[in-house]
C-alpha cells in the first residue's frame, strides 16, 4: 500500500482523481458499515461524485437512505443541527485538538527544563544566572516538588508505625 | 493490516496501550466499547468522508444514531443541501449549488489555509517530543526516571530541607529583581550569594517555618502560592 502523504487539496488530474475517488468511496462505505455492525446503530451514507451528478451512491441501499434521511428530516430543527459536523466545524475541532496538544508539550518541556535549572542551582549553579522571569515559575515548581516530598515522607513515616 | 504490537506512545504520558488490533465486525457486547467505539469511529468516519469531499470533489451526506439514539450527521457543503438534493431527486443540486458556488473558492482557500495551520502545529508537536526523546536518552533527565523508593527517611528530609532553603533563596531573590513579591521565612542562608553550594547545609535551629523576620512584605502576590504554609515535617 503506498504510504506516500497525500496533499488535502482536490486532486487535478482526472485519472487519479478518479481512482482516489473510488477507492476512498469504497474504504468509507466499509467503514460506515463496521461502524453500524459493531455499535449496533443506524447510520447511511448518500455520495455525489463530482462528476456523474445524477445518481448519488447510497448505503446502506436507496431505499434505505431515503427512509432515514426523510425520518431526519422530520426531527425538530435543533436535534438536527446539534450534533451536525461540516468540514468547517471539523477542521476546527482537529485545529483545537492539535494547539491542545501543542500547548501540553510546551507545558512538559517547560517542566522539564525548570526541573533541570532546579537541579543544578542545587548542585552549585548561581541564583544570578537564572532569569527574572523563570524565578517565578521555579519557585511554583519547588513549591510542587516539595509538597510531593512531603507525601513520599509521610507515607515513608506511615509504613514505619506500622 | 491491522496487527498486534505493543506501542508506547510518546504523547500518552508513558501509558502503554495494546495498539492495533484486528477486531470482529460485529456488535460488541460490552454497552462502554459501544460508546467509546462510536465516538471514536464516528469521528474517523467524519474525517474521511471530510476529505474526500475535498479530495475528489465529492458531495456527501452521513447519518448515524449514537447508541443512545441521538443522531449525528456529516454534510457537505451541508446535510441540509444533501437532504434537499437527495429526496427531491434534484440529481443537479441545482437549487443549492447557486449559492455555494460564488464563495466556494474562499471556502476552499479557507479550508486550506486551517489544514496547513494543523499541519504546522502537528508538526511542531513531534518536534519538541522529538527533542525531549533526545534529552532523555542523553541521560539529561534522570528524575524522570522511575522512583527506586530507595530514597531512605533521611535522604528525604534532607532532600526537603535544600529544597526548603531553595525555596527561601529564590523568593529572595525575586524579591530582590522585582520587589516584594513573595513572603519568605527566615533562613541563615540569606547571606550567601548565588547558590547552596556543596551538599545539603543543615539549618541551625530548623526552620522558622512561617516566621517572617525582617522581610515586611506579606502580599502573597501569586494566586495559589503558599509561602511559609505549614508543612508540618517532623524533623
Amino acid at each position: 500500500m503506498a504510504r506516500n502523504r497525500v496533499k488535502l487539496a482536490y486532486i487535478a488530474n482526472d485519472a487519479a482523481r478518479k481512482a482516489s475517488y473510488n477507492k476512498r468511496k469504497k474504504g468509507l462505505l466499509k467503514k460506515v458499515n463496521e461502524l453500524s455492525t459493531l455499535c449496533g446503530v443506524d447510520a447511511c451514507a448518500v455520495i455525489y461524485s463530482s462528476t456523474c451528478n445524477s445518481q448519488p451512491e447510497a448505503w446502506p441501499s436507496t431505499a434505505a437512505a431515503y427512509r432515514m434521511l426523510s425520518d431526519f428530516k422530520t426531527l425538530p430543527a435543533a436535534e438536527q443541527s446539534n450534533r451536525a459536523m461540516t468540514q468547517e466545524s471539523l477542521i476546527k475541532q482537529q485545529i483545537a485538538k492539535a494547539e491542545e496538544g501543542l500547548k501540553k508539550v510546551h507545558e512538559e518541556n517547560r517542566r522539564m527544563e525548570l526541573t533541570q535549572i532546579m537541579f543544578q542551582i542545587l548542585d552549585g549553579r548561581g541564583l544570578n544566572t537564572v532569569k527574572k522571569e523563570d524565578l517565578i515559575d521555579l519557585s511554583m515548581l519547588i513549591e510542587q516538588n516539595l509538597k510531593g516530598i512531603d507525601i513520599r515522607l509521610q507515607m515513608l513515616n506511615e509504613s514505619y508505625v506500622l | 493490516m491491522a496487527t498486534l504490537q505493543q506501542t508506547k506512545s510518546s504523547n500518552t504520558n508513558g501509558k502503554v496501550t495494546k495498539g492495533r488490533q484486528k477486531i470482529q465486525i460485529k456488535k460488541l457486547e460490552n454497552e462502554s466499547s459501544r460508546q467509546v467505539t462510536f465516538s471514536k469511529r464516528r469521528n474517523g468516519l467524519f474525517k474521511k468522508a471530510s476529505e474526500l469531499c475535498v479530495l475528489c470533489g465529492a458531495d456527501i451526506g452521513i447519518i448515524v444514531f449514537s447508541p443512545k439514539g441521538k443522531p449525528f450527521c456529516f454534510g457537505h457543503p451541508d446535510i441540509d443541501a444533501i437532504l434537499r438534493r437527495f429526496l427531491s431527486e434534484d440529481p443537479l443540486g441545482s437549487t443549492s449549488t447557486g449559492s455555494v458556488v460564488p464563495c466556494f473558492k474562499e471556502f476552499k482557500d479557507g479550508c486550506q489555509e486551517a489544514l496547513d495551520k494543523l499541519e504546522v502545529e502537528k508538526k511542531r508537536i513531534k518536534e519538541i517530543e522529538k527533542e525531549n526523546e533526545e534529552k532523555k536518552r542523553n541521560g539529561q533527565f534522570w528524575w524522570d526516571d522511575p522512583i527506586d523508593n530507595n530514597m531512605g527517611i533521611e535522604e528525604l528530609e534532607a532532600y526537603a530541607k535544600a529544597t526548603e532553603e531553595l525555596r527561601n533563596n529564590v523568593a529572595s531573590r525575586a524579591n530582590e529583581l522585582m520587589g516584594n513579591v513573595f513572603t519568605t521565612a527566615a533562613t541563615t542562608t540569606m547571606t550567601i550569594p548565588g547558590g547552596l553550594g556543596n551538599g545539603f547545609p543543615v539549618q541551625n535551629g530548623g526552620f522558622g517555618v512561617g516566621e517572617s523576620s525582617g522581610y515586611g512584605n506579606f502580599g502573597l502576590g501569586i494566586e495559589g502560592f503558599n509561602f511559609g504554609h505549614g508543612h508540618d515535617l517532623d524533623y
